[in-house]
Parts: structure tokens; sequence; C-alpha cells
């Protein structure tokens, strides 16, 4: 429901004049032109924003990266009352405008118009939780200091009354100044009082205001026109920004990209030296002066009608969070999780890699023996198929992060995790991105983005790739399958080996990241504050709009890479041609590029009981390390191998060394599943790291990390068991 | 800061169910900027539900899990009734 409309709120054409910055100074302005208006979508994480922006824009939506950093830009189109198209940027969740992450500084670099990529909003949505009313009015409030006109929209207004609450949007309304709908988005509820809202030609601007501590007042004045002067600002974003510098003592991370000049950062500075010699805390009383007027407007709109007693969700949390109950319930969640990636996507899984072999059938009865049959057959349609059939498995996982973020359950997790986590030195919120390694190293690294300490989110990069993915899968049951043939040795042994080298990945992550954070990623042992959303039954049509826009963004940005390399890769094992056309693969690649690339690198390999055949291996898996089995399949003249691995297996069983000594022997196949837990042999992972810290200075560090620690761990293994007698 | 009538002690020493008022905050500047911002600065009333090494706790209507050291660098002086 809509608050009543204010007096001058009211029209019917969406279409807005130019702002006054960009059309020019009043005197000189014609009738001005119109454009469509800008909307931005803000507020806390978890406050609803994006169901929100998906219910005004639906389809229409164009999803992006905002240049020169890795944060999501999202931007739909949606019509008016009278049809006119008003567009509307959703953007990155933050709890206040004094940023903390890559996410929160784009948020705040779009509202003070910073960006040249991004038009600055000429309206603001501002999103609030209702049942955390007080907490969210911070953000509003500091957005109401920009001068802009502003909606809010009070969210999950379904959820108060269980919350004990009776929050009042007419007397929020009354006391801001700007509109305020009351809105449950989930359910579509508010959607339309929020588009007629933003249907009016004018808003009115917010009548509430503050006023900025005496102590602190001359400060704020002279820092303001510092920055209108000297930096150029607009008044009412110099005011805003003159605040946040104020707000937060690093003035570096409060100016992004557009740093202060000389005279502004002289002014601070001076200021900063006199308060600290009088020891002021300034940056307090500011925030405490805030949280005093936001407190006042509370108790006007808020009315308590339930107990203050400990409710369900304050007894789930002691259990789920603070007692042995609640590692039983996450060891449970895990189980389900890990049962449903590798058990229930099996299926999926066989149905792609038929269709992609069938495929890859067509087209070879379609086209002409010859290079270019084999190139689109086994070059891009194998390549392509070896990225496409881990898709369930990244859909599992999606839906399952889904399901926890938006039951609520994954702060919890997050909290419960953290006591384990901090022990080597890392972040409780360390635990997501770590968990979706297991499935994938690339959206695991990419959930790093909510880690808000640089360092800390560093050392969970560098040491994703460890977390066994799903792409070693098949290299560990081709070793296994070759180490332990048969039915005569039991399951759960088979199993276990398995399990050791999940959980040896487990323990060099653990181990590397308590390196890391005690030499050159020192760094305070990480403090964790987390806020614990409520709990709500899953949203399913948000999960699932999450999972295709995960996927799709997957095979964009995997896929494509990763069909360029195998396209390369089979130029490297293809030419040179042998001179005798008849000779088999196995000849054939032994002549190729690649052949001479496993030679030259057997004297590297050797110490590890590897040779050259393998070595074509490793080279042709660094686009991805399920490759290794397709290109042992090639090397030993076995067809077929991604599906059924016994022919494989006997293949390699029977491979020997030139001196007639056994290739495959269990020391050596022990000694490979080794070197895959450890190895970065996967393309796309370094892309994704170059992406996300923006240099080739980490991606380079982790390869060289991870490839020697594989290369100095399988030494040691393989000549430990040769010194055993194995 | 006024002196407090009540006895001083980390939040993580706050009995569970029990209320205190945050009178102050130690340790790293931006750790207490961020905490403010969070609405727990001075001043602030927070419920404690239950934890030592974890807290969890109630502040301005909305929950907050907070980790031993975050714990102790929030000193409240303990209110011998919950305000209702």
């Amino acid at each position: 429901m809509a608050a009543a409309p204010r007096p001058g709120s009211e029209g019917a054409d969406p279409a807005l004049p130019l702002p006054a910055h960009i059309a020019g100074p009043p005197g000189r302005r014609r009738t001005p032109p119109e454009r469509m208006p800008v909307y931005a979508l803000v507020g806390k994480p978890n406050c609803g924003k994006t169901t929100l922006f998906n219910a005004l824009t639906g389809l229409r939506q164009k999803v992006g990266n905002y240049p020169g950093v890795t944060v999501e830009k999202k931007v739909g189109e949606t019509y008016s009352q009278h049809g006119h198209a008003m567009r509307v940027i959703d953007l990155p969740g933050a709890y206040s405008l004094a940023a903390r992450s890559p996410d929160e500084a784009v948020t705040r670099d779009v509202l003070l118009g910073r960006r040249a990529d991004t038009p600055q909003p000429d309206r603001i949505i501002c999103v609030v939780d209702a049942c955390n009313l007080e907490r969210c009015l911070y953000f509003v409030h500091q957005i109401l200091d920009l001068g802009r006109p502003v909606i809010v929209v009070l969210n999950m207004m379904d959820l108060t009354a269980r919350a004990g609450l009776e929050v009042r949007p007419a007397e929020l309304e009354e006391a801001l100044g700007v509109p305020v709908i009351s809105c449950a988005a989930v359910q579509g509820r508010g959607v339309v009082e929020l588009r007629l809202a933003m249907s009016r030609r004018e808003l009115p601007l917010a009548r509430h205001s503050w006023t900025v501590p005496a102590p602190i007042a001359p400060v704020v004045a002279e820092l303001q026109a510092s920055l209108v002067a000297a930096d150029g600002r607009p008044p009412l974003i110099a005011r805003a920004e003159a605040l946040l510098l104020l707000t937060d003592q690093d003035s570096v991370r409060v100016a992004g990209s557009t740093p202060l000049s000389a005279v502004t950062g002289a002014v601070l500075e001076n200021w900063r030296r006199r308060w600290t010699g009088q020891g002021t805390d300034w940056s307090g009383t500011l925030i405490k002066a805030r949280y005093e007027v936001i407190h006042g407007l509370c108790r006007e709109v808020i009315r308590r009608t339930g107990d203050c007693g400990p409710s369900l969700a304050d007894r789930a949390d002691a259990l789920l969070v603070n007692s042995g109950w609640g590692w039983l319930a996450f060891a449970a969640v895990m189980a389900v999780m890990f049962y449903a990636i590798f058990a229930l996507a099996e299926y999926p899984m066989n149905l792609i890699d038929g269709v992609m072999a069938d495929l890859a059938d067509r087209v070879k009865d379609a086209m002409e023996p010859g290079d270019l049959q084999n190139l689109v057959t086994s070059g891009m349609i194998g390549g392509m198929g070896g990225v496409v059939i881990f898709l369930p498995q990244i859909l599992i996982l999606f839906l399952f992060v889904g399901l926890l973020e938006s039951t609520g359950y994954m702060a919890r997790a997050a909290a419960l995790m953290d006591r384990p986590m901090s022990r080597v030195g890392l972040h409780g919120k360390s635990f997501i991105p770590l968990l979706g390694s297991y499935a994938c190293a690339i959206p695991g690294i990419m959930a790093t983005r909510t880690i808000e300490n640089a360092k800390d989110r560093l050392v969970t990069i560098l040491v994703a790739p460890l977390m066994s993915c799903s792409a070693r899968l098949p290299v560990y049951l081709l070793m296994i399958a070759t180490l332990l043939p048969g039915d005569a040795v039991p399951a759960a042994t088979k199993a276990g080996l398995m399990f050791l080298m999940y959980a040896l990945g487990t323990a060099g992550a653990f181990g590397f990241a308590w390196l890391f954070k005690r030499t050159f990623l020192r760094g305070d042992p990480p403090l964790m504050i987390l806020e614990l959303p409520p709990y709500q039954p899953p949203h399913f049509g948000e999960i699932l709009r999450q999972m295709l826009e995960r996927a799709w963004l997957f095979l964009k940005n995997a896929g494509t890479i990763i069909l360029a390399i195998s396209i390369v890769l089979w130029f490297l094992s293809t030419y040179p041609k042998h001179p005798d056309p008849a000779a088999s693969p196995e000849v054939q690649i032994a002549h190729s590029f690649a052949g001479e690339a496993g030679r030259a690198l057997e004297p590297l390999i050797q110490p590890l009981g590897f040779d050259w055949r393998i070595g074509i291996g490793l080279v042709t898996s660094f686009a991805a390390r399920e490759v290794f089995v397709s290109s042992m399949g090639v090397i030993f003249g076995v067809e077929g191998a991604e599906g059924d691995t016994a022919p494989l297996r006997d293949a390699l069983r029977a491979a020997q060394w030139p001196d007639g000594a056994p290739l495959f022997t269990p020391l050596v196949c022990l000694a490979l599943m080794v070197y895959y837990v450890f190895a970065m042999q996967c393309m796309s992972t370094v892309a994704v790291v170059k992406r996300e810290t923006n240099s080739w200075r980490w991606p380079l560090f982790q390869l060289a990390y991870l490839t020697g620690t594989a290369w100095v761990v399988t030494f040691l293994v393989y000549q430990s068991g040769r010194l055993l007698g194995f | 800061m006024s002196a407090s009538p009540f006895p001083l002690i980390p939040l993580c020493q706050l009995p569970a169910g029990e209320t205190g008022r945050i009178l102050r905050l130690t340790g790293d500047e931006g750790f207490c900027q961020r905490i403010r911002e969070m609405g727990c600065g001075e001043a602030a009333l927070v419920t404690k539900l239950s934890g030592t090494t974890m807290s969890l706790c109630r502040v301005r209507g909305m929950r907050l899990a907070l980790n031993h050291r975050a714990a102790i660098g929030i000193l409240v002086e303990h209110l011998p009734l919950a305000p209702r």
C-alpha cells in the first residue's frame, strides 16, 4: 500500500527534464529535452532489492560488469503507468556510503556521480527491510543528504507481524517527506504502487533534515567549500562527501578513483591533527548523531506488538550456531549437497555426454574425413563438451547455494565455520567460496566478492583451487580404476582413496592459508560481525533465475576460453603430420608438437615416475583437468575414453617403459592423483583469478606455487614409495 | 565518557538473555567505525541471545553474530533489567 501522495508529487509523465547539472544554468535553459529517467535501486544485501528489480524489469535486463572492476552491473527497463520507458540500475548491496568492499564502492561512486560509465541516477529507490528499519535507515539517511528525489520501499512488510512489529508507512512518509511504499516483493505486493510513484513527473525532495553536531559543523562547512571550489563537486555532493570523509578515516578509500585535491587534503589533515590533539572522536560523534535522529524517527514509526523475549528464530540460532546440534545439522546439509552434486548430477551429465557424442557422430557423417572434420569433432565439440558436461553440477551447486541463502541458513553456516576457519587465519565468510570450489573453483572464486578485507579475500582466492573440484573426478576415477581394478577390492577402499584426495586438497588449502596469513598477506586475525537474516521459505523463482544467470555466465566465461584452447591443443597434437598417413593415433601424437613438448618435459617429470606420454596428458589437461582422460585415450589408441573406462584402464595397465617395466604402477597412479590434487591445471581458473584480482601477478603466482607444490609433493610421494619398495 | 554504576564487561562475557549498553569500543579504528555504522555504537542496547565464542546478539532489531575477537572489543555495562 502506498501512503497518500504528497502535494506537488502528482503528475503523469515520467519523462524527465535533464537535471540542472547537465542542462546548464536555468537562465539559459530552453525547453528541456526529454530523456529516459534513470532510477537506482539501493539497499543492504538481502533486503529484496534484486527481487524488486526483477519484478519491475522482467526479462528486459542487461547484465555486465562495471569497467575496471569485477562488480556486476545490472540495468533494466520498465514502463510507467502511461507506457513511458524508465531505466533501472540495480546497484550492489551496501550498508553505508562508507564503502568497504569493491561492490559497495561501485554503489557509492554511482550515487555520487563519479563513474563516467554510468549516469548519475535522477531518482533513487531505497529498499529497506521493514523488520530491520532502524539499521536500514542509516543508509537511507545518508542518501537523503545527496539532495536527490528518493522513494523509500518498505519491503518484507509481510514479515513484520511475525517479528512482533507494527510499521507505519504513512508516519515515515510524513517524517521524511518522500514517498514511502509498503511492499512484499516476493509476493509481488507493492510493485504496482511503486511503479505509480516512479511515474510521477515530480517527486518531492526530502523534507527531513538533521543538524550536524556542533563541534563538527565548522569542518563540514570548510570541507564542503573546499570540495566545491578545489575539486569541482556540486554543493550537495560535496556536503555528502565531506560527511563521508569524516565518517571514514581512510580518505583514499573514500575518494576512490577521484583523488582529493591537495587543498581539500590539507584541510582534512589540519582538522584531523587538531582533533587528535584534543582527543575528539569525530567519526563516532557523527555516526552517533545520525543514529540518534534515526532512533527518534523509529520511535514514531514502529510500535512493538509482540514479546521482547527470545523468539523461535533466536532459539533456532542458538541451536544451529552455538551447539553440537549445529555441527550435526551442518554435516547433514553438506552430505545431502555433495550427494546431489556427485550422484544426482550423473544422470544429466550422461545425457549431455550422449548428446555431444551424437553430435560429433552426426558431424563426422556429414563431413568429409580430414583435418577440418577432426577439428570440429575432436577440437571444438570435444572441447566444448568437456565444459558443458559439468553444467549440471554447477547448477546443483547454485541450487543449494540459493536455497541456503534464501532460507537464511548460509549466514548461520558461515558463523558456525568461523572458528575452524579463523585458526588458519581465514574469515568465516571464506567458507562459502571454498565450499563452492568443490564443484568448480570459478564460481567459488567469484563468490569471494562478499569478503570485505582485501587480504582475506586474496588468501581465499589463492587457496580455492586446492579444493578438489569436479573436473578432477574423471582423473581420480581413472587412476583408482587402474590402481585397484575389478571387484576384488571393496568399494569402500576405493571410496576411501577418493576421500583421501579430497582431504589432502582441503588440508593443503588450510595449510597454505595459514602460511600466507603469516607471511606476505599478514594481517590481524579476522574479526567477524555477520548480520543474521530472518529465516524464510525459499523463493524458488529467484533461485531459478539466479541458476540460469550463473549457468550462462559460466558457459560464456569458461566455455569461450576452453573452446579457444581446445582448438590450439588440437592443432598442437595434429601437426606436424607424420610422413606415413596410415600412422596410428599414438604414432601421430608422438610426432606432433604436443609429442615434442611431452618429450621435452620428460626429464622434468621422470623423477615423479611419469613418462612423455603422461607429459602430453599434463600439457593438454592444462585447458581443463578432465582433458587428461581423453588425451590418454588418444595416446593409447582407445576410443570413447570418457564413457566406459575399462578399455583405457586395461591399456594403461599394459603400458610399459622402453625397458619393459610397467608404466602405471600403483605408486605412479597414486603419484598422479597427488599431482592433480595440487596442480593448477585449469586455464579458466587462471583467467578468472586475473579478472578478480585485476592483475596478472596473482594468477601467475598461484600457477607457480601450486605447480611447484604439486611437483615437490608428488616427488616426495613417488621417491618415498620407491624407497619403501613399492 | 560518564562513569557507569554497573560493571563494564566485554560483550562476550554478557550472560545469555541479558541486556547491556555499549559504552566503549576498543581496537582498530576501522573496526570501530564499521560496527558503529552497523548500529552497535556507544549507547546502543544489546541483548545477548547465546554463545561465548560466537556471540549471538540483538541490536536495534537485527540479529548479529560476532566472533570472540570482535565481541571482546565491545565493552558493555550489564543492565540489571532488560528494557521492555
